[in-house]
């Protein structure tokens, strides 16, 4: 390309004329390199988004049938309204979101506090500490199985040691009154581990001067603490908060496994109702209006989110 | 208490030192039984593994011996690991290590394209896309399942590989990751390429990606975790062995009247060991990279 920089006219334009096909050129690059991703996002998510408010409002069944489709309206809407398993589903993912914000947030921010102090093996203990994250929830529910056996199992026996006999063993997953927290606390221990990954990015994103600052002021550790830590964290808090709300209401898979939404419905959640609704009764147009209705959840819950992390900014 | 109080009676360097030193061992002792109280259950299912009698499992759970065994056996490994039969562990492995590694490499592909142009081309619209793309992570999986099962099934991909694979390969969080780590990057290197007569899609895999460890390995330990513990979905298009993970697999465990435990922990342990090589392998770039990305998403 050593070619000599020439101020004649024609040569000139013949540059513009290769800068303007390699422009075209570059943008045809960058759109077939778009191209996978807006492709596969549309036919895969925007469309059965699409799909879903359309089907929720049809009697559509989950194998053609001999019946027309009908365009339904909101009946749909009306009966899973009028179904009172509903509202226990509802009621019980919301039990299950007030349980375990506090056990899972928690865990993850004293594990994330422990290992943003300087000590020894932390790479290591960071490992460990993620290990339940990596745990397929399946392999969770055949390990918390034999831990929740009764009533000889391992916390029965634990509880009886402890109280000296004097707590009755509990049939963990098949006591109604149970059940819910029995799946919390295995949630809990199987998904705090990304909540403390994101905890120790915000703890890291402090800086160190406001915590020479106040010691310099003679903040003690529990006033660096109050006033340095926790609203630096704020924005954490308010992300790991919705995060693990949303988690809460789409819970499916260990109540699927371990309790089939008993006994007497009291792991009933949104998405087994809805997965029943749609596979077992075979009413897809009900199970989409369920589906719609998550969405809707779950979509408020992502607009508080944004509205407190504004008002935290200004 | 005593070396606490002598430090602050004499400002002497030694007494501060030995106390912070005791307390830094107190915490230190605390983390380490944190970390092993969090861990247990984890070896619990390892030692159970090893164990040959399904009722000794369950006896042996409610003691001290729940942590040990005297004579280990690979037994429940063998009559699990098949490759065909009832007990085809071994296939239903290799089925979720197929979709694994291909869903992983498209993604990490795919969504880092997608994501290097939303940061540094100049196609227009870009910052429209950009904006749909963040709005979609809105949506959750399960809110858009069932038209999806529909459709997968009128095109007739039910019971494949490619039904578990191809929906979930481009993902709105994941662009989104690639184009925030893309943008932090100094312009220069663009503009540099640029004077070389570099293309975009040449700048994009000679410069930007070699740059990208780190988003690569966070992208690749979170695809690959959902991916491994993907439920909901196989169920719902997966009916004979010859595309069935091996998480819905091990569930079936729960549907017999008496569960072979034995079993279950050695189906458990074999899904345990490529995901924990997978993150064992990235770890080292996976925490770092979160610092900026995770909170603001």
């Amino acid at each position: 390309m050593n070619m000599q920089q020439s101020t004649v006219p024609s040569l000139a334009k013949g540059k513009r004329q290769a800068r303007n096909k390699s422009h075209r050129g570059r943008l045809f690059q960058e759109a077939s390199m778009l191209a996978p991703a807006v492709v596969l996002l549309t036919l895969f998510l925007i469309v059965p988004f699409i799909l879903s408010f359309w089907t929720a409002m049809t009697n559509q069944p989950l194998v053609p049938r001999p019946t027309p489709l009908r365009f339904i309206w909101f009946t749909n809407f009306v009966r899973i309204f009028q179904d009172d398993l509903f509202w226990t589903a509802l009621w019980n993912v919301s039990r299950f979101a007030f349980w375990i914000l506090p056990v899972q947030c928690g865990l993850a921010f004293a594990t994330a506090l422990l290992l943003h102090q300087k000590i020894p093996f932390r790479n290591l203990l960071r490992g460990m500490f993620f290990l339940p994250a990596i745990t397929s929830m399946v392999v969770v529910c055949v390990i918390w199985g034999t831990l929740f056996q009764y009533p000889t199992g391992p916390f029965n026996q634990i509880l009886g040691f402890v109280s000296a006999g004097y707590i009755q063993p509990i049939d963990w997953l098949g006591d109604p009154e149970w059940a819910m927290f029995s799946i919390v606390l295995l949630s809990a221990w199987q998904a705090y581990g990304f909540q403390m990954i994101v905890y120790l990015a915000g703890l890291q994103g402090i800086p160190d001067e406001l915590y020479d600052a106040a010691r310099i002021d003679g903040a003690n550790a529990f006033q660096r603490f109050w006033h340095v830590t926790m609203p630096g964290l704020r924005p954490t808090h308010v992300f790991v908060l919705v995060i693990t709300t949303i988690q809460a209401f789409k819970l499916y898979t260990q109540v699927a496994i371990l309790t089939q939404g008993g006994p007497k419905s009291s792991t009933e959640t949104v998405v087994h109702y809805m997965v029943r609704a749609g596979f077992e009764e075979q009413k897809m147009g009900y199970a989409s209006a369920v589906s719609v209705i998550l969405f809707v959840i779950v979509l408020i819950i992502a607009l508080v989110q944004r509205q407190l992390l504004r008002r935290f900014d200004v | 208490m005593s070396d606490i109080a002598l430090s602050i009676s004499r400002p002497n360097e030694k007494p501060v030192r030995s106390a912070a030193g005791a307390l830094h061992t107190i915490q230190t002792v605390c983390i380490l039984i944190v970390a092993l109280v969090i861990v247990s259950p984890l070896f619990l299912l390892v030692v159970a593994s090893l164990k040959d009698d399904r009722f000794q499992i369950l006896a042996d759970m409610g003691s001290f011996r729940a942590f040990w065994v005297s004579n280990p056996t690979l037994n429940n490994f063998k009559e699990v690991g098949h490759f065909s039969g009832e007990l085809a562990f071994g296939r239903y492995l290799f089925n979720s290590l197929l979709i694994l590694s291909i869903t992983v490499c498209s993604g990490v592909i795919v969504n880092s394209m997608a994501g290097f142009v939303l940061a540094w081309g100049s196609v227009k619209g870009r910052a429209t896309i950009l904006s749909i793309v963040i709005a979609l992570y809105v949506i959750p999986q399960e809110s858009i399942i069932m038209p999806l099962v529909i459709m997968v099934s009128r095109a007739g991909m039910t019971d494949t590989f490619a039904v578990q694979i191809v929906p979930w390969i481009a993902s709105p969080l994941y662009i989104f990751l690639f184009y925030q780590f893309f943008a932090q990057l100094p312009k220069e290197l663009l503009e540099a390429a640029q004077m070389d007569g570099a293309s975009i899609f040449r700048i994009y895999r000679s410069i930007f990606m070699p740059l990208s460890l780190p988003a690569v390995a966070t992208v690749s330990i979170l695809t690959g975790i959902e991916t491994w513990n993907q439920y909901l979905w196989p169920i719902l298009v997966t009916q004979t062995d010859y595309a069935r993970p091996i998480a819905v697999a091990i569930a079936t465990f729960f549907g017999q009247d008496s569960i072979y435990w034995d079993r279950a922990m050695a189906a458990s342990v074999l899904m345990m060991i490529p995901i924990l090589g997978l993150y064992l392998a990235f770890q080292r770039w996976f925490v770092s990279s979160f610092v900026g990305s995770a909170v603001k998403g």
